[in-house]
């Protein structure tokens, strides 16, 4: 067995000893995409009222069901668009993954995820009740006419079943009862969805027929999204995945429930990552293939090597510490933007709780030398302090100072009092913060109260 | 709210942008606006799609008597019946041509001599809307009528097919 170290040896005494990188740091983000990105989304969402208004014609209120499939074209197309926004968010386009962040991306698609729903239904049932006006027949009896009678329709209403049945399950009461992987696999169907219903946009929407531009443009554009998803989600993770040819080679305990994966590839010493990143990580064993999992990168790449460290949480966090060495791994990412791209300022405090010490670790050993961390991790019992050698010694070769909380929950806890007394200046400097979802939200709004302005707090939440 | 106020921005000009230069479809502009606007349309340029393929007034009852009572059992004084086809309109589901006669000065018979859609639907669609549009007409003996709500492409090929046939019988 190998026994690769990712401590950093305290060197020879009185030298600067911040090792330097051996893989170049992730791509810096570039403030000016997100102005670019959202008025690019304004400019789309206004062009799609646009070719709604413009197909119509004043006389077609006055006429029975006129009202009714003018809001039905309306709510249909705008909730197309808003979908079409949905699929950008995630499909992690690099430029803005690096500004948001995975967990950003995801945030903005899981607010703006009942929206489009919402539309297209509403869609579905106005523009049934407006022929049934129009046609001067029952809403029940102009179901059958409009599903079947209708080119495209039966596969467009199927599209929108799977859709209603994919949102119900991410609704966040029964999304916690699935699995992630039945979650995932149902929300998957998403995508068919929309391709199913691409067709009768095109073959029946007001703004399509009779005018082959908005065709031509609104079919590029799905085009181009598609292209997106499948550059993005599929072939760049395949090709890095080739590039670097990860394999296990050991799998370290750490702590009670907590295993370091390590792992050798080639060329590692061009993979661009930065400390605080993770990747989702696919182990192609015979049960794993299937699922990919994001864990934390848990130090920088030493080449050949690279850590993960993961917590034994889940029937998946359970399977890795039980992986062989030799086991291929694939992956996806880097991702996140908890990063040194983040620092705003000269210094910076890391606060971290649990097995969040895994990204603050290979965050801390990335950050610039001027940072004089100050770092706070929270953990239950002694035991559970990860890394505490490599913590320390990186805190030491970076000036900075380290804090170790350790206790019950109840009892020892990061407050107002704690943290004004241990960093008396935390208004000046950046704040890390990363753990359980609910330890990072409280900390995000402690801080906020003493005064840190929201750029200068960054965070990244495990969820469990 | 710096994010929002770009997104509306963006929003704004994209709705500008998408409405200027959109010409609104030239043919849906001549129904509702009636026999007035549809008049001054077809003055400039009647026919967009084909230039009339019809004969000018078929007089209709194969008699060749100028005067032919139309309607012998009206007691009023017989009117000559004139009819007229349109010239055939292509409109997005398909194509169609009015004919129509007229009796005096009363619109008295439409039909559809050519109606082909590109799918089904559209030819039920038609099927159901184009008596709807002859029942209008011949009570407002005009085309001063309403339109039909999604059958808004067949109604205005339906409305420029019989105002060019109305013309070609000096139908005020």
């Amino acid at each position: 067995m190998v026994s690769v170290t990712f401590h950093t040896p305290s060197s020879k005494p009185g030298t600067s000893n911040v090792p330097e990188r051996r893989s170049p740091p992730s791509p810096a983000p570039q403030a000016w995409i997100r102005p670019v990105a959202l008025l690019l989304v304004g400019l789309g969402l206004g062009a799609t009222v646009g070719l709604t208004l413009t197909a119509e014609t004043m006389s077609q209120f006055d006429a029975p069901g006129g009202v009714a499939i003018f809001l039905g074209s309306l709510t249909g197309l705008v909730g197309m668009y808003l979908a079409l926004v949905m699929v950008l968010l995630i499909s992690r386009i690099p430029v803005i993954e690096r500004l948001l962040g995975l967990d950003g991306l995801v945030g903005w698609h899981r607010r703006l995820g009942p929206w489009p729903v919402s539309l297209l239904v509403a869609h579905a049932v106005i523009v049934t009740i407006g022929y049934a006006q129009a046609a001067k027949t029952g809403l029940i009896h102009e179901v059958g006419t409009v599903v079947t009678g209708f080119p495209f329709m039966i596969i467009a209403t199927v599209g929108l079943g799977l859709m209603v049945i994919a949102a119900i399950v991410s609704i966040r009461a029964i999304r916690s009862r699935l699995s992630r992987e039945t979650w995932w696999l149902i929300h998957l169907s998403m995508y068919l969805a929309l391709a199913l219903s691409f067709a009768h946009v095109i073959a029946l929407g007001p703004s399509f027929v009779g005018h082959p531009v908005t065709r031509w443009v609104w079919s590029l554009v799905w085009a181009a999204t598609a292209g997106v998803v499948i550059v993005y989600r599929f072939c760049l993770p395949v090709v890095r995945s080739l590039r670097y040819r990860l394999k296990v080679v050991e799998i370290r305990p750490e702590a009670p429930g907590v295993v370091s994966v390590i792992c050798s590839g080639r060329h590692l010493e061009r993979m661009a990552v930065s400390g605080g990143q993770f990747f989702s990580w696919r182990f192609l064993t015979r049960g794993m293939w299937w699922q990919a999992h994001p864990y934390s990168m848990s130090a920088l790449p030493r080449p050949p090597y690279l850590r993960l460290t993961v917590k034994n949480v889940g029937d998946h966090s359970a399977a890795v510490s039980r992986l062989k060495p030799g086991t291929r791994v694939a992956i996806e990412g880097p991702y996140g933007s908890f990063t040194r791209h983040a620092q705003h300022r000269q210094t910076a405090v890391l606060i971290a709780a649990g097995i969040g010490i895994t990204a603050l670790r290979s965050l801390l050993e990335d950050l610039p030398n001027g940072a004089r961390p100050i770092v706070i991790v929270r953990a239950s019992r002694e035991e559970d302090l990860v890394f505490r050698s490599e913590v320390t010694e990186l805190v030491k070769s970076r000036k900075g100072k380290l804090h170790e909380l350790v206790g019950p929950r109840h009892k020892v806890l990061v407050d107002r009092r704690t943290l004004m007394k241990l960093v008396p200046d935390i208004g000046r400097r950046d704040v890390y913060i990363c753990g359980p979802e609910h330890f990072v939200a409280d900390i995000v709004e402690l801080v906020g109260r003493l005064g840190v302005p929201e750029e200068a707090v960054h965070h990244e939440a495990f969820s469990l | 709210m710096r994010r929002l106020s770009l997104i509306v921005v963006g929003a704004v000009a994209g709705l500008a942008a998408v409405v200027g230069l959109h010409p609104t479809s030239s043919t849906a502009n001549a129904l509702g606006t009636g026999g007035q606007a549809a008049g001054g349309r077809g003055t400039t340029n009647p026919t967009t799609t084909t230039p009339p393929t019809t004969t000018p007034p078929t007089t209709a009852p194969a008699a060749p008597a100028t005067p032919t009572p139309a309607a012998p059992s009206t007691t009023a004084p017989a009117a000559v019946a004139r009819s007229s086809t349109g010239p055939a309109q292509q409109y997005g589901y398909g194509t169609l041509s009015v004919k129509v006669t007229v009796t005096g000065n009363r619109i008295t018979k439409i039909t559809t001599p050519t109606l082909q859609t590109a799918e089904q639907y559209s030819q039920q669609l038609a099927a159901q809307v184009i008596p709807m549009l002859n029942a209008e007409v011949l009570k407002a003996q005009s085309l001063n009528i309403n339109g039909i709500s999604g059958a808004s492409y067949t109604a205005s090929a339906y409305v420029t097919s019989l105002q060019a046939a109305l013309k070609n019988l000096n139908f005020p």
